[in-house]
Formats: structure tokens, sequence, C-alpha cells
């Protein structure tokens, strides 16, 4: 090896050394710009990518907007259709009873009676119907009223004995003593869901008892209420209990089935009790019998003492406080207000005195002349907050009734007002006939107890019902009848009538004059009476005016006066 | 072919004849870029099989001497400069078994146009490997160099048999007994 002694290198290996650095260079070269290039790709794909999700984005969201608009509007059309059409239904209701009371021919009855049923079972569906586009539309409130669940029961098992069908079957109620006299909840949607539960019962068995049970357990809310409602019917295959609570758009044939008589009643009972924050199910056994059951969370009512006393000794019994000859100051301006307080309490055999407004009441107030004061809250003059004051002012404590504020005002607004005059029950108007005698009673703290009076079942003379029964909301109809008869509630229609057309036109004077205040107090005035008798529509317009005095314009204030007028008009028709 | 194996071979004849001779040999052999490699680029094959031939003619030494010779400095090579691949092997089957599925995966990560030859190894026993070599190049001695060398590199002997190769699909069988 000639190289070893020499250690430069030849000029031909330097050479191709030389080549073999250019080539490798520029291969770098070029690596280097494909990795450049692959990379700008790179990039350029993650941009479009962004742009591709963000675009994908917002045509998801779009989408979704508008379906959930599709189905919103969907829902109020349904609504809208719903109450539409329960009013002219309502009228066919009518007229078939009147058609049915003037009627001798036996065979034509028959076909009046058909007729009655279907209509019925109709205006059950569009009830549904419109209860279930509510809560989709998410329009559906729930209130916040105190409910006696055991007056409620015993009304619901009343009103089913009233199907001729059921004459014969034993429905009873086994409400437990843990169950509190009072508590906050809907008591209409209680009412409703204990309603469905006693109807299948009674559709889904032929004999044996139905017994709607009752009982509470400690929560943190307050109580965990709990009803059953028992059957020894047909039950249920377990494979169709999941399909039993589903929902409306679930069930494929819901109108067929509900015409047929399953119904939307549990999918809706569900819904109110999950609305309310509670569980419902059912146990069944097939051939045994089945026990619908809900959960509901409730706050509990501060009972006074001497009805918390009575409860524990005897829960059945606890509205057994006499009222009879207490003398009662009612303070009250508006004249339908009047009347229908002033039947209640007669209808309590108390001694009633009428004061007009707060000035009134305050000329008429002495220590020791009344047992209690009911005082409405808005009132010409002196109202009734004020009129307290000056009373709590005059005389100490110690020589004073217990006072009651009555008021058509949201709750949450005006107990803080009743506190700060040392009134601790404020009862919301209308108040139905029970739940107003509860509070005197427990108010006046009387401790002699008389024979247990037993809850009035409502009485629904269905066969006599004048036309504008149909007009006012159910409920309250139920209510009025438990006081008034037919003449007498159709009479105060009539009143409530005149006297709403003369607040309407002093409304629109007033809008005239600026008058907000003045105009603000005329609307509460007729947003109360028109709730206690159940026409909402009414009550809502009224209380719309009542809320926005100084801001409505003069177009919406014009069309919403005419709306009430064009109510008030056709009342006036269906009174005759 | 990478440029790689190229540089090593000229390396390995460089120590063996010196750099005079192996410029002469590449000077002589007809080589498309004159013999200036370098371990980025990618050469044909014939320019290998050309340059073991050269240098064949040089020192009387058969192809197969000089393939098997350079298969060993290969193994050599690689030890040397990839010890990642060796160090968690604790003999050569575990070593020749990885060639497919570890080395030549990661040389794909590298080079993903790289044309490399198949390794498929099936253990007859604890002791005996069956390895076949599958390549478009005649390169089975320069594969039967890579074993022995492998073989040796974990302080193993072997009884390597290396069968003839199937032109059908270039194949070459090797049994590898450890004795």
């Amino acid at each position: 090896m000639s190289s070893e002694t020499d250690d430069r290198v030849s000029r031909r290996r330097y050479e191709r050394e030389q080549r073999a650095r250019e080539e490798a260079e520029a291969l770098l070269e070029q690596k280097s710009r494909e990795l450049f290039l692959a990379n700008k790709q790179l990039s350029e794909y993650s941009t479009t990518l962004e742009g591709a999700v963000l675009d994908r984005t917002a045509k998801l969201r779009s989408a979704l907007e508008k379906a959930e608009a599709a189905s919103t509007m969907r829902s109020r059309f349904v609504a809208t259709m719903s109450h539409e059409i329960r009013t002219p239904l309502g009228g066919l209701l009518g007229m078939i009873d009147l058609l049915a009371t003037d009627e001798t021919d036996a065979s034509k009855l028959e076909l009046l009676k058909y007729a009655k049923t279907s209509g019925e079972a109709l205006n059950r569906i569009v009830n549904d119907v419109l209860d279930f586009s509510k809560m989709d539309a998410g329009v559906f409130v729930f209130e916040e009223e105190s409910v006696d669940l055991r007056a409620l029961v015993e009304s619901v098992i009343a009103l089913a004995r009233t199907n001729r069908k059921c004459e014969d079957r034993s429905i009873f109620a086994k409400v437990d003593s843990t169950v509190p006299k009072l508590f906050f909840g809907d008591a209409t949607r209680i009412r409703q869901i204990i309603s469905n539960f006693v109807s299948n019962a009674l559709r889904y068995s032929v004999e044996g008892p139905i017994i709607v049970r009752a009982k509470a357990t400690p929560d943190p809310k307050g109580v965990l209420l709990r009803v059953e409602v028992e059957d020894f019917g047909i039950g249920i295959e377990p494979d169709q209990i999941g399909n039993l609570f589903k929902d409306f758009s679930q069930i494929s044939t819901s109108l067929t089935a509900a015409a047929q008589g399953t119904g939307l009643g549990l999918a809706i009972s569900k819904r109110i009790v999950e609305g309310c924050g509670g569980q419902i199910g059912v146990d069944s056994t097939p051939a045994v019998g089945s026990t619908f059951w809900f959960e509901l969370p409730v706050e509990v009512l501060a009972a006074p003492q001497a009805l918390e006393l009575d409860a524990q000794t005897d829960a059945q019994d606890s509205s057994g406080v006499s009222l009879v000859g207490k003398r009662v100051l009612l303070a009250e301006d508006n004249v339908i207000n009047q009347k229908l307080l002033l039947t209640y309490l007669k209808r309590m055999e108390v001694d009633a005195d009428l004061a007009e407004n707060g000035r009134v009441a305050l000329e008429k107030f002495e220590p020791g002349k009344y047992d209690l004061v009911l005082m409405d809250v808005a009132m010409p003059e002196i109202d009734g907050l004020d009129a307290i004051r000056q009373i709590r002012t005059k005389w100490t404590e110690d020589v004073l009734p217990p006072i009651l504020i009555l008021t058509a005002h949201v709750m949450d607004a005006i107990q803080d007002e009743a506190a700060s005059v040392g009134v601790e029950t404020v009862l919301s108007k209308p108040i139905p006939y029970d739940e107003l005698k509860l509070a005197m009673q427990s108010a006046v703290g009387a401790m002699k107890n008389d024979v247990p009076v037993p809850p009035e079942p409502p009485v629904i003379p269905k066969n006599e019902s004048p036309d504008v029964f149909a007009l006012m909301s159910a409920d309250a109809v139920q209510q009025l009848l438990e006081t008034f008869s037919p003449e007498d509630l159709t009479d105060l229609v009539k009143r409530y009538v005149i006297d709403a057309q003369s607040i309407v036109a002093d409304m629109r004077v007033l809008y005239e004059n600026n008058s907000h205040k003045q105009l603000s107090a005329q609307a509460h005035s007729l947003k109360g009476s028109s709730l206690l008798l159940g026409f909402s529509r009414i009550a809502e317009l009224a209380g719309e005016v009542e809320m926005r005095a100084e801001h409505i314009d003069a177009t919406m204030m014009a069309d919403m006066t005419d709306e009430i007028s064009n109510i008030l008009v056709n009342l006036m028709g269906k009174c005759d | 072919m990478k440029g790689t194996v190229f540089v090593e071979l000229l390396k390995m004849a460089e120590g063996a004849f010196g750099e005079d001779v192996v410029d002469d040999v590449l000077d002589k052999a007809d080589l498309e870029n004159g013999g200036a490699f370098t371990t980025v680029g990618n050469y044909p094959c014939s320019d290998l099989v050309k340059i073991v031939e050269a240098f064949s003619d040089h020192s009387g030494l058969s192809a197969e001497v000089l393939q098997r010779k350079f298969g060993a400095w290969m193994m050599d090579h690689f030890g040397e400069n990839y010890p990642d691949f060796f160090k968690d092997k604790s003999n050569s089957f575990a070593m020749l078994e990885a060639v497919d599925g570890e080395i030549h995966v990661e040389v794909r990560k590298l080079y993903p146009d790289a044309e490399l030859p198949k390794f498929v190894t099936e253990r007859k026993s604890d002791t005996h490997l069956e390895m076949t070599y599958s390549s478009p190049r005649p390169l089975a001695a320069f594969c039967h160099g890579l074993i022995e060398a492998c073989v040796e590199r974990f302080d193993e002997t072997a009884e390597i048999d290396r069968g003839p190769t199937r032109p059908a699909d270039n194949s070459t069988t090797f049994q590898i007994k450890i004795e």
C-alpha cells in the first residue's frame, strides 16, 4: 500500500469526494424543499379542515335552531288550536244539555246522552293535548299554593263516585298521619294525577276496592310525599310497563288511543311529577292488580300549634274548629269579591261585617268588636296594608284580633309587605272555600272540636250548567258551585260583567288622562275578580295593563280593552 | 440501493486493498456516477455487483467470499452505529427475527422509498431457525455473511446451511442451527 507513507490524497480521489459531496448537498436541498412543501400542504389541510369544521358547525347550529323554532311553533299552534277548540266545544256541550232538558222522547235522550259522552271525551283529549303542547312549548307553569291533600283526595274520590258506572265500587282513602295538613304544591296538578290514577284503576278493574294511600317521609326540602292508588284488576304485563308513561311523540297512534280511553293521562302525569322534581311509577302483577304511585318533595306549610296538636291526636279531624258565630270584619272593595266572600262567610255561619274600603274598615274597627279581620290590599282611599298599619299604631298587640290579608297580587311581592305590618297569613285570590275556612280556623285558633265535618263532595249539576260556565276555568266553576247554586253563580257572573264593563270604561278614560297609577289600580281590581270567576284571558289582559300601565302604547291599550269588552259582551250573551 | 452500502463496501475495500487500488478499480469499472457515492444517495444495485466483480478480478477471491466478508463487515457497522437495535436482544435468533418487524419499519420511516428485502423466519426448535431471504438482488451470499456475523456477535456458534436460490421468487432459505 503505497499511500501509507503519503498522507496526501490523490487528485482523482479528491475529485470523486467533491462530486459525492455536491451530490449529497443537492440531495439535501431537494429533501429540504420537499419537507417545506409537505409542511405547507399540511398547514393548508389544517386551515381547510378548521374552515370545514366551522362551516359544518354553523350549518348544524342553524339546522338545530330551525328545528327548535319549528318545534316551538308547532307546540304553540297546537296549544292555540286546542284552546280555540275548547270554546266552541263548551258551547256544543251546553247546547246538548239544553236540548236534553227539554227532551222527553227516550230514544232522542239516548242519542243526546251519546253525543254528550262523545263531547266530554273530546273535551278530555283537547285538555290533554293542550297540557302536553304547553309543556312542549315550555309555557306550562306550576303553581305554588297551599295544598290540603286529605280534602283533595276526598274530592277526587267523591268525583269518581259520581260516575254512574262506579256507583257500586268501593273507593277509599288511607292518608297516613305523617302527611302534613298543608304543604306547598300545585293542587290542580296533584289532583289531576290522582284523578288519572283513580280513573285508570276504575277502568282496569271490575271488582275489589280501590285504595288511595298517602304518606310522607323526611326529605331535605321538607317531606317526601308518596301517594299510591292500588287496584285489584287485570294488572300489567312487565313488558308493557315501559310503554305506559311514554311521551306523546312516542305513541304513534296517540290520538286514536286517547279516544279509546287509554289516554295521554299517564304521560302527562309523568311530566307533571318530573316537572315538580318527583318520580312516578307502577308496581304491578298481571291478574293480581296494580299500584300506581308518585313521590314529590314538598315544603311543609307551618300549621299553628293548636292544629298541630289536633293533627297528632286525630289526623282526620283537624278541620273541626268551629267558626260559628264568630264576628268577622271583611274589608273588600270589589263587588264581586264582596258577594263571593260574604256568601262564603254566611256558609261558615260567621257574623260578617263589610267595609267597602280601608277607611271604612278603620272607622268600623274597635278592639273586642271582631274575632277576625279579613283585609284586601288594593282598595281606594286607604289600602289594606295602610289600614293595618294604622290599626297597629292605634292599639296594642294584645287587644287585636288576628288579621288575614287577601290579595290578587303575586305572592312573593306581598309577603314581605305583609310581614312588615305583622301579618303572617296572606291568602291569594281566588281563594277556594276550603282554604279560606281553614286559614280562618287556624287564625281563630279555637280549641273546641265539632263533629268532624266531612269534606263536601263537589256538586256539579252538569245537566243544568248554563253556557257561560263553559267559558270559565273548570276549577273555578267547580269551586264556586260548592258555594253557589248555578242560578246564583250566573247572577254573580252578570254582576261581574256589569262591574267589569264599567271598570274597562274607567280604564280607557284614565289612560287618556295619563293617570297611570289609578289605571293600574283599576286593572288590578279587574284582574282579581276575573281570576275569582275563572275568566283567565281577561285576568291576563288586566294583569298586563296593571304591570305596564305607564309604558303601554295607545294601539295596544285599545286592542286590549277591545278584547276585554268583546269577551264581556259575549259573556253577557251567554248568561241569558 | 442505499448509498450507505456502497460507502461501506468501499471502506472495507480500502482497508483490505488500499486507497489506490480502490480508486483504480472504480475508474475501470463502468459505474454510472464514476464511483462518487454518498450515504444519502441511492444507486443501482448493478453497480454494487460490478464493484464486487472488479475486486474479485483484482484479488482472485471469489465474489461469494467477498460478499460474505462484506456481510460480516456490514453487521459490525450496524452494531456500532445502531446499538439500540441490539441492546434488548439476548441472542442471534431474536435479532434475526426482528429484521422485518422492527428494523425495516424504522428504515422506512427515514426512507419511505427504500426497496427492502424480506426476511421470513420460523423457529423450528429452540436451537433451529429457518430464515427465508427474498430479494430481486443476487445478494444471498451477502446475506449469508450477515447471518454468520450476527451469530458471532452474540458469542454463539451455529451451523448455517444455505439452500439454493429459487428463481421463481428469488428466495433463498437458510437453516440456522445453534451448536
